[in-house]
């Protein structure tokens, strides 16, 4: 087996020599070619759904003699160990709490912001976002609400505290999502504790709060489909939920609202990263600037109800209903959210742990 | 690659090496120990592709997930940084819940296998002794639910058993009720429920191979000497069908308890099983090597089992 590992690494090492070489050859054109004239390929390890070419159209039009091949990863962690497994994908799509490892592990080059035409149009408080240790890593792209959507028919009364999750007046009616982490984030936000600084004691205590509230939870959904059907047959009152789902629900006439906790809101973003490493980065950047273009944006927005980073594609909303999802009439509502924290690889192993136990628990 | 008869005969006599002949080795022998070259050529025409393919892909990835239980942490690239030890076996052995319900996947996996195999055995039954030259046809129509996808057929319970549902809306018709029932979806018995119905087909096939093996001029030799229908079922039938009915308990049994499919759809908050927290280390924290060490505990319980039910079985049999 030793020996199969060293020819393992003997092989990476020939590959890395010739990216070397072919990274060398690479930066030796002068003269930039006109965008039309732009030839090339780029590989982008994406989720399934945004390799449709309404998701990249203003880069399909740019520069149309450019190959764009995508890889499809099925979550957060596919993707991660995807690149880890030295996945040779130019551009990658990882959603915040997701972005440490990558620097920690080397897979993720800088960003030169510079060379991005659209950046102007992205807000600080996104800019940020992307930024590791004072750095620019990733270009934020897409992002949403976590709250708590519910049916205003069974709870008239309404719904102002993310403890409801928790609440046994809700017994039977309540779905909560299957992810350890935002069981620690939602818990946090109702006992007021720094999510990043969660200490030994406090996950213990988080634990025996979700395994009480298994007698409580009619079931955890793990797609938006099966959360959006059981809210509409009224099994489920009140769950753990992103905007897409409440755009949904609206659009098929359940009457539904998405809450504003008093612990606010939680924000994730949608970022792109290039490869550290890629012999493609300034096709790259091309890719993500052309990415933040207002054609692109809209089509997220409409298709998947998803926010896009580009300010000027969410001040152009006109729709009621996606004003609604998105909050549009309260221009401040960005700044009371919590966004989603970068967390470190051991802390999600523990809350992942934390999780796993509370589904074991009898 | 070496597929011609007068290709397999020119290639000297190779060392046949390689990852295939440890695990099975009994195969590799078998063939060289042959007096002709005839046997050897029919070892690498018949049965080399199929080592191959499992070797690779069955073989070399169970081994992988055993070499990573033994991994300590998580970082690094997949094969870099590998630094050994126990803990994530620690882990687990300090987890009593995991055990827990690893006892009860297990159990599940019984009520499950045992009642597919009795509820499949009178098909199976008919499809051999009664149903004559519609057979065909019938095992067809016992075939149909395969031609759907699983998650499907998975599905369409939910839509028989959830509050709006259908065995809730009939009930409710024709006056039985008057509150849905909310105990028919998302717990425990749904899972059970819902895979006793996936697994019955599956149970079906080889238990209706052994009842067809069975001669019939048994059965007139036991009329001639006097024996009932009952008797016949009894000392015939049920015997001979035997490894029939054991091969058809192990293909549910041993499926069943890593399930986590079924659970996650129908199961609800409290209907998860084992398999569920193979997946969750796997897919949600990139934790492959505690992952694969639950793997790994998974797959010596079911041997355990499975070795254990053999034994019980065969002594049943030489007391028959």
């Amino acid at each position: 087996m030793k020996s199969r590992w060293s020819m393992l690494f003997i092989a990476r090492g020939l590959m890395f020599a010739l990216v070397l070489v072919l990274s060398a050859c690479g930066a030796a054109p002068a003269t930039e070619v006109s965008p039309a004239e732009q030839t090339g390929s780029l590989t982008v390890l994406d989720w399934a759904g945004y390799d449709g070419q309404d998701f990249w159209v203003d880069f399909k039009n740019t520069y149309p003699k450019v190959t764009v091949n995508f890889e499809i990863g099925e979550s957060d962690p596919d993707i991660y160990a995807k690149m880890k497994a030295g996945d040779q994908a130019d551009i990658f799509h990882p959603y915040t709490g997701w972005l440490q490892f990558y620097v920690d592990e080397g897979l993720v080059q800088e960003i030169d912001t510079s060379k991005l035409s659209n950046w102007d149009k992205v807000p600080d408080y996104f800019k940020k976002i992307g930024q590791i240790d004072g750095k620019q890593y990733f270009v934020p792209w897409d992002w949403g609400f976590s709250s708590i959507l519910y049916r205003t028919d069974k709870i008239p009364e309404g719904i102002d505290s993310w403890a409801a999750l928790l609440d046994p007046k809700y017994k039977g009616h309540i779905s909560m999502w299957d992810d350890g982490p935002s069981a620690v984030t939602v818990s946090s936000y109702i006992h007021g504790w720094d999510e990043t600084k969660i200490t030994p004691d406090q996950l213990s205590q988080i634990k025996q709060e979700w395994i009480d509230q298994r007698k409580l939870n009619l079931t955890y959904w793990a797609g938006e489909p099966e959360l959006d059907q059981a809210m509409a047959s009224g099994d489920v009152w009140l769950a753990y939920a992103w905007q897409g789902a409440y755009a949904t629900l609206l659009s098929q006439g359940v009457p539904v609202a998405y809450a504003n906790p008093k612990e606010k809101r939680n924000s994730w973003v949608g970022v792109y990263g290039i490869r550290k490493g890629t012999k493609n980065y300034d096709l790259a950047l091309k890719f993500l600037d052309q990415k933040l273009a207002t054609a692109t944006g809209n089509n997220v927005v409409n298709e998947f109800y998803y926010g896009s980073a580009n300010q000027d594609v969410m001040s152009g909303i006109t729709d009621a209903n996606l004003k609604e999802v998105f909050s549009l009439n309260d221009p401040n509502i960005l700044q009371h959210t919590n966004f989603t924290p970068n967390v470190t690889a051991d802390q999600r192993d523990a809350w992942t742990k934390m999780w796993a136990e509370v589904k074991a628990a009898p | 690659m070496g597929r011609g008869k007068g290709r397999s005969v020119t290639t000297p006599a190779p060392t046949l090496p390689s990852p295939k002949s440890e695990a099975f080795g009994g195969g590799v022998l078998k063939g060289r120990r042959g007096r002709g070259l005839d046997r050897r050529s029919t070892f690498l025409i018949l049965y080399l592709p199929p080592l191959i393919w499992l070797g690779l892909f069955f073989l070399i990835p169970i081994l992988l997930m055993a070499a990573f239980s033994f991994r300590a942490d998580t970082y690094g690239a997949l094969f870099e940084n590998w630094n050994l030890g126990l803990n994530q076996y620690a882990t687990v052995v300090a987890t009593g819940s995991y055990w827990r319900l690893l006892a009860v996947s297990s159990l599940m996996a019984l009520v499950i296998s045992i009642s597919a195999v009795a509820l499949s055995y009178p098909l199976s039954y008919f499809l051999a002794f009664h149903a004559g030259k519609r057979a065909g046809l019938y095992l067809v129509l016992l075939l149909v639910p395969f031609w759907t996808s699983y998650l499907l057929r998975v599905m369409a319970w939910k839509i028989m058993l959830g509050t709006d549902g259908v065995i809730n809306s009939l009930l409710m018709y024709t006056g039985v009720i008057k509150e849905p029932l909310e105990a028919l979806l998302y717990n425990r018995s749904a899972v059970i429920l819902t895979l006793i119905y996936v697994w019955i087909p599956f149970a079906a096939l080889p238990i209706l191979a052994a009842l067809q093996r069975i001669e019939w001029t048994l059965f007139e030799a036991a009329a001639d000497l006097g024996a009932r229908p009952y008797h016949q079922f009894m000392r015939i039938t049920l015997p001979l069908s035997l490894p029939g009915v054991l091969a058809a308990f192990f293909m549910v049994f041993i499926p069943t308890i890593g399930e986590y499919v079924t659970p996650l759809l129908v199961g609800g908050s409290r209907g998860f099983m084992y398999g569920n927290i193979i997946q969750d280390f796997f897919t949600k924290a990139a934790n492959w090597p505690l992952g694969s060490a639950l793997s790994m505990i998974m797959l010596a319980a079911t041997l355990i089992l499975v070795f254990i039910a053999t034994r019980l079985i065969k002594l049943e049999d030489l007391l028959q």
